[in-house]
């Protein structure tokens, strides 16, 4: 088993995360079982993390934590396994106040996973106080990019996390499965053969693989909200070989050689609001 | 769960599903308890129901087009925010106001963005 060792990212910044995950999973084959040494952070944020306990999952990969810096923490949220019950989760949450567990959703588990979610999100949107409009554009994201693991990844699992940082004044989410990605989801859905930076363009432009024309919107609405209503946040969005770095009015592709995520990875971060948000001018 | 009134069945949906409805999946699971009940009138209750997703709405939406010639279904006790996305999401389907979105990003080279974290 290959070991990979995480490099610690060299700031705070989503791009910085975004480039310690790319060096971690780079030529990294198929379903490649790989020994994960944390022993080099001592901070992560969930876009760095989340993937690595989704792979882990689901290829029975290994990690060693016990030389990390960040070993409690990682215990606290239930790194590498996560919780794929209410009952855990709540366990898990008297017992670690401030810290919201990986969440393991399973399609299999109806309105126990719907329930799960829901938690989650409430966890998420309590974190950031009493601010009007602010459950709306929480959840809002949460629920579009989930849903999506549900309806496009052909996998029966999805992976969310999020982390509140108070001294920083924002709020980090990710969502992750290890499903078949977009452009294998428009090529087997719809016969389109596309590029893994072309596909991601056909997401966000509304492009649905669902015959309904008011459906396609989710992931568009939800960077828009992130980062305009929430007004200086900041949009990660991977599949197979290709992201999106999105921030406020300014939005970037980028290839990402050597390196395949088999499924979507979608980080986000939430400036704590400092008044009042209205997401409905962004309803369609 | 369900209450029975008349000859109305109430589902409470924060109940039956949560108290904030997301996936668009989890609707089978409100339709299959609409089957099930042999009453025509069915009330869906939205009490302590949070936040309804854009997908989650339209789906419900579908599902009760599909049912209304066996079930007349309505929405009760929607608060503003779900009373909002469902709102701009039948008239959404009913005729579409916006046309798709405009997405024309710039491409840029992975060295370049991450050479971005050292400044």
């Amino acid at each position: 088993m290959r070991k990979i060792i995480i490099l610690k990212p060299r700031n705070d910044s989503l791009v910085a995360q975004l480039e310690s995950l790319y060096k971690t999973f780079i030529n990294a084959k198929f379903k490649e079982n790989l020994n994960f040494d944390l022993s080099l952070l001592d901070w992560v944020c969930p876009l760095l993390i989340l993937p690595v306990s989704a792979y882990i999952n689901n290829t029975q990969s290994n990690c060693e934590i016990n030389n990390s810096s960040i070993k409690s923490y990682l215990e606290r949220i239930s790194f590498p396994e996560g919780v794929d019950s209410i009952s855990l989760f709540q366990q898990r949450i008297q017992k670690h106040k401030s810290f919201i567990p990986i969440s393991v959703l399973r399609k299999e588990a109806g309105a126990s996973r719907e329930r799960l979610e829901a938690l989650f999100a409430e966890r998420i949107y309590e974190t950031l106080g009493n601010v009007s409009g602010a459950q709306n554009a929480v959840c809002y994201p949460i629920a579009e990019l989930v849903t999506n693991i549900f309806e496009h990844s052909k996998k029966d699992v999805g992976f969310i996390f999020g982390q509140f940082y108070p001294t920083k004044s924002y709020l980090d989410i990710c969502i992750v499965d290890c499903g078949r990605g977009f452009a294998a989801t428009y090529k087997e859905e719809k016969g389109l053969k596309l590029s893994d930076i072309d596909a991601i363009v056909e997401a966000m432009r509304g492009n649905s693989v669902k015959p309904e024309k008011e459906r396609g919107y989710g992931i568009w609405t939800s960077k828009r909200i992130i980062c305009d209503v929430l007004r200086g946040g900041g949009f990660i969005l991977i599949s197979g070989s290709a992201g999106l770095v999105a921030e406020t009015k300014k939005e970037r592709l980028v290839s990402l050689p050597n390196f395949n995520w088999q499924g979507v990875i979608a980080a986000y971060r939430i400036p704590r609001p400092s008044g009042s948000l209205d997401i409905s001018q962004f309803l369609e | 769960m369900t209450n029975m009134k008349k000859s109305h069945k109430n589902l409470a949906i924060s109940r039956l599903l949560a108290p904030i409805v997301s996936s668009r999946d989890v609707i089978d699971v409100l339709e299959k308890a609409i089957k099930k009940t042999n009453i025509k009138l069915v009330d869906l209750d939205f009490s302590n129901v949070k936040f309804i997703s854009r997908s989650a709405a339209h789906a419900l939406l579908l599902m009760k087009e599909r049912l209304q010639a066996k079930k007349n279904i309505s929405f009760i006790n929607t608060n503003k925010d779900v009373t909002n996305m469902l709102r701009v999401v039948a008239a959404n389907r009913i005729v579409s106001e916006k046309q798709k979105p405009e997405f024309h990003p710039e491409k840029i080279d992975v060295n370049v963005l991450f050479k971005e974290v050292l400044t």
